[in-house]
């Protein structure tokens, strides 16, 4: 139960909003609530969806280390709902649960296969709202190496936008409805 | 939300709901997290208002030597672990 009910689906008549709804359920992040809580300011509702979704399952950054990204900032956010989702796509490319909490707790661990890349923005992400003020001139080199300026926006774009939808949700106090399947 | 989250709770909520609808409540709510998140990802990047003071179009590098070297976005207190 939130702190804010959502509407029913019933109550909810914008096709591109059911639209959205439908293309979220389908990758599994978010679920109909998030939406369903959004439909309340339909004039948020649709863009906030739209960008959640492009954000995450599109781009020209890889799929599976977005998802593993949006978990350790959900973790971070304290926020158990979307930190209890799991894309869908991801885990039919293979994504297991195991790689998801390697990339939330010990991404710097070379044994654990991450490239230095993808530690670069896992590094990114987990700095992002623990000390921005490490994210400086110098972060921002390192992070050239391994990712053109375009990627860098788009993985920018995407911890900001995806962390700020988390506090939101936390706020609200929803909770996860599901336990996170184990993909393993 | 920003700087103690965990002082998001019912009773806030309530006092909310004097002032605000829950479609009102759920607008802001959503418009404080947009926000907390893309002006933390901006002070990262370091870049400064467009205008001064006085509504004067400054260049980055006056912008950065009127409003001072460090962003004010990364100058709060972060988000609780």
């Amino acid at each position: 139960m939130t702190r804010v009910a959502p509407l029913s689906a019933e109550e909810i008549a914008d096709p591109e909003l059911k639209a959205l709804i439908a293309e979220a359920e389908a990758l599994g992040v978010p679920d109909d609530l998030f939406p369903r809580i959004l439909a309340r300011a339909p004039a948020q509702a649709v863009p906030l969806m739209r960008a959640l979704l492009m954000s995450h399952a599109r781009g020209n950054v890889d799929h599976q280390l977005k998802e593993i990204m949006r978990v350790l900032l959900a973790r971070f956010a304290q926020d158990k709902y979307f930190a209890g989702l799991r894309s869908n796509k991801a885990r039919g490319a293979g994504l297991t649960e195991a790689r998801i909490d390697a990339g939330c707790f010990a991404y710097e661990d070379d044994g654990k296969g991450f490239s230095e890349a993808e530690k670069c923005a896992l590094r990114y992400a987990d700095l992002m709202f623990l000390d921005a003020k490490q994210i400086d001139k110098a972060f921002y080199d390192e992070l050239k190496k391994h990712w053109s300026e375009a990627q860098i926006m788009e993985l920018g774009a995407f911890i900001a936008f995806h962390y700020g939808m988390q506090m939101f949700m936390r706020s609200l106090g929803a909770t996860a409805p599901i336990a996170p399947a184990d993909g393993t | 939300m920003s700087t103690n989250p965990d002082a998001v709770d019912d009773a806030l909520f309530g006092e909310l709901r004097r002032h605000y609808s829950d479609d009102e409540i759920v607008e802001l709510a959503a418009f404080v997290g947009f926000n907390l998140g893309y002006h933390t990802f901006f002070g990262t990047l370091k870049f400064y208002p467009l205008f001064s003071p006085d509504g004067r179009l400054v260049s980055q590098a006056e912008s950065e030597a009127l409003y001072g070297a460090a962003p004010v976005s990364l100058n709060k207190p972060q988000a609780a672990e």
